[in-house]
């Protein structure tokens, strides 16, 4: 019997809520906690998939990670709810805190400009808000994640108050990159990230284990899973996992959500409705205008929150140019290697003919250096042949420099439902495709070509040469991805307002990634994150609604 | 480690050939010995994979002639890290293959929407390989690969290897002869980066922050068997 056959044999589940969230990932997480602090009002959290490993596991499966390169997160995902199409930089993560649970930590802000290209640079379009206004929620999210960071120049990394906790060390290896990088003429400062670089919050200090992506065994780096502990023993939030949300539904007359509803995804399938006062989306690019297209009714013919017709559209997101620099230096490759430098140097560039602007990171690497068992001439090494060989591989340095370049998206650029895909309930599922705007698209050759020839300036500043270089996986998607409810003033083109309300529906609230305008050039985490808090600052500066 | 310790939101396409070769940090060796630091960190958990020293209780019998194999170190291992390291490694080898979970989920994460999972069990090839050796060597060289001298032993593994024209390493998962699963998985420990780096950076050990900023401490040589550690 399929799930779907058994879910109909079933009574249904009837759940009442103040506030419910769809989707457990970080920003519903963080915004949570927000709400538990600034509301009275009952939270409920919706997740389709299961609780992550234990934190008491986590050694051991960051063991079997190093070992064998096995997934930490066992069962983050359900074999039948997927993404079709150019999917490149989306994961089908659906476990209790997300993607998140295996992300790198990395928590860059985006700077001023992106938040007013329209008007500063003549491309792409602004958002309704300023980096000013989100500043505040900024600092909000770095606190309750703990970002250590340094202050860069603060022409270019200008910022409210100083990061929560002292700064990654720039290490042995990075100290060295530095002096090159400044010699280039770069200024760069160590990645602000969410690793606790002094215990704090119940959690370790750092141990430079280096699997931070995909599993941190010390539990240094912020993952949702301990705000959704600490939430959940507060008695403030119910969280219900393996439950998949697949409507919701909207009073033809006045426009507010009513109700959830969904089935289990245990084995037994069993359906649930959620009556709830407030609605918040908050699962991601995907799965967000997802549901909403999915919800889709005679008085919303083409889904919820659609009257522009953008549900689903404008998906953004970043490409990157990387290289592998030879320098004249002593690197030792595993000192710290998943930690970097920073430049957003390039992010605040003046107004020029050409559009251009990307961030710039810098790491140890051991390209070039791994041992081999071949010489030149192809003769097999054996034993202490090849460790001298080897040896003296290792000498030197090798550097990696890496730039994300700020794609703009197209209309077009976008999520529909598949109906040649559907889950076990048969909801079709999305296809996603990624457009760029024609002022990207034009650009694109040259600024790329602008990023190789920055990589070799710089390896010629330091008397060193290029290795090789790469583009990432450009066509298959794009990076940090964001969008699909764009926010805007006008409801005629942009599906949520400012503050994440759907323009549409009074009492439905859209959150982080998926209402930003554009994904800027660098980490989009923690800009999700403040987007989902300044949202969340909405929500509870309501009354509640009886 | 034998290949680029790729950054968490390293970009590339080259993050899945990551991920798949993320398993050359070798077993014995990487297990994670999280440092004390009086918070929540240490799990229980934890302080024992750290004490055992293995990665699982995945207890599949590799079923590796263990006399052949010891022999094939000698010629795949450098004589200079000494008996004792080379047995060790040998050993940690054994444990890594027997802790193997087959088909197992494939680490995804950030990236990729299709989900991919591990080859099967290569012991099974590995252990037909180790006899393959002891045959040519009895067929070319008239005695047990056990038997000949470390020229004869190399001879013998360089004629089985004439097809693998790679210069690089594989990872040892995907190695396509045990002699080179053997050598990677070695190749890939903290301990051997040591010794290819002249210095104690330990890649892919947690270690105190603090200790980043300075450069690492050079090898140490051991008085009674010359070897370094």
């Amino acid at each position: 019997m399929t799930g779907a056959r058994r879910a109909t044999a079933q009574s249904t589940k009837q759940i009442d809520a103040d506030i419910l969230i769809v989707g457990s990932g970080i920003t519903a997480a963080l915004m949570a906690a927000h709400l538990a602090e600034h509301s009275t009002r009952h939270i409920t959290v919706v997740e389709a998939g299961t609780p992550s490993t234990p934190f008491a596991e986590r050694a051991r499966a960051r063991d079997r990670y190093m070992a064998y390169g096995e997934s930490p997160w066992k069962s983050d995902h359900l074999d039948d709810q997927n993404a079709f199409g150019t999917t490149w930089g989306f994961s089908p993560n659906m476990h209790v805190g997300g993607l998140a649970m295996h992300w790198g930590g990395v928590s860059p802000r985006y700077s001023p400009e992106d938040f007013q290209l329209r008007s500063q640079f003549g491309v792409g379009h602004d958002w309704p808000f300023t980096y000013d206004d989100l500043d505040p929620f900024y600092q909000e999210a770095e606190v309750r994640m703990g970002v250590a960071g340094e202050q860069g120049p603060v022409a270019m990394d200008p910022r409210g108050t100083p990061y929560p906790l002292p700064p990654l060390p720039v290490n042995h290896n990075l100290r060295q990159l530095q002096e090159f990088a400044t010699k280039a003429g770069i200024a760069t400062w160590s990645t602000p990230s969410a690793k606790n670089s002094v215990a704090q919050d119940g959690r370790a200090q750092c141990q430079r284990c280096d699997s931070c992506y995909p599993v941190c065994p010390t539990g240094a780096k912020y993952s949702p899973d301990f705000t959704w502990d600490a939430l959940v023993k507060s008695g403030k939030v119910t969280l219900l996992t393996q439950s998949l949300v697949r409507r919701l539904e909207a009073d033809a007359k006045s426009g507010r959500l009513t109700r959830a509803s969904g089935n289990r995804t245990d084995v037994e399938g069993q359906p649930f409705v959620i009556s709830a006062r407030t609605f918040v989306l908050a699962a991601g690019f995907v799965w967000s205008p997802h549901l909403l297209l999915l919800s889709r009714d005679s008085a919303h013919p083409t889904g919820l929150a659609n009257r522009s017709g953008l549900v689903g559209r404008y998906l953004a997101g970043h490409r990157n140019i990387n290289a592998y620099l030879r320098l004249p230096m002593e690197l030792l490759p595993g000192i710290n290697a998943q930690h970097s430098l920073v430049s957003k140097q390039f992010m605040r560039v003046p107004r020029s003919s050409r559009y251009l602007r990307h961030d710039l990171r810098l790491w140890e690497s051991s390209v070039g250096r791994e041992p081999r068992w071949r010489d030149d001439s192809g003769a097999p090494l054996f034993g202490d042949a090849m460790l001298r060989d080897w040896q003296a591989r290792a000498n030197g340095a090798t550097a990696r420099v890496r730039a994300y370049y700020d794609v703009l998206p197209d209309r077009e650029s976008k999520l529909v439902l598949d109906s040649t895909h559907e889950n076990r309930f048969g909801d079709p599922m999305p296809n996603v495709s990624f457009k760029d705007a024609p002022e990207s698209d034009v650009l694109r050759t040259w600024q790329e070509e602008q990023l190789r020839e920055l990589f070799r300036t710089m390896a010629k500043a330091g008397g060193g040469e290029i290795l090789r270089m790469e583009n990432s996986a450009n066509d298959l998607g794009q990076e940090h991805p964001t969008g699909g409810c764009r926010m805007g003033h006008d409801p005629a083109t942009s599906v949520v307002d400012s503050w994440g309300r759907a323009h549409d529906h009074e009492n439905l609230w859209v959150a982080g990634a998926p209402a930003q305008v554009t994904a800027s050039c660098c980490n989009g985490t923690l800009t999700f994150v403040a987007v989902g808090l300044r949202t969340a600052a909405a929500i509870a500066r309501e009354k509640a609604v009886p | 480690m034998s290949v680029e310790r790729k950054p968490s939101d390293s970009t590339t396409a080259s993050r899945r050939d990551f991920l798949r070769t993320a398993g050359t940090l070798a077993a014995g060796a990487a297990s994670t010995a999280v440092l004390s630091t009086g918070v929540a960190a240490c799990a229980p958990t934890q302080r024992e994979a750290a004490a055992d020293g293995t990665v699982s209780a995945g207890s599949r019998a590799s079923g590796f002639d263990r006399a052949m194999l010891d022999a094939l170190a000698e010629v795949m291992l450098p004589a200079s890290i000494g008996v004792a390291a080379r047995n060790d490694a040998v050993a940690a080898f054994v444990a890594w293959t027997e802790g193997y979970d087959p088909v197992a989920e494939e680490m995804h994460g950030y990236g990729y929407a299709d989900v991919r999972y591990l080859p099967a069990d290569p012991a099974p090839g590995w252990r037909a390989q180790l006899e393959a050796l002891d045959t040519l060597a009895q067929r070319t060289r008239h005695k047990p690969f056990t038997q000949l001298d470390g020229q004869q032993r190399e001879g013998v593994v360089s004629a089985a290897l004439r097809s693998v024209r790679a210069e690089r390493l594989p990872p040892p998962l995907s190695a396509p002869h045990i002699a080179l699963a053997l050598l990677s998985h070695w190749a890939a420990s903290p301990g051997a980066w040591n010794l290819a780096l002249g210095a104690q950076v330990s890649p892919g050990t947690c270690r105190p922050l603090g200790d980043a900023v300075r450069a690492p401490l050079p090898l140490v040589k051991t008085p009674t068997t010359g070897a370094t550690s």
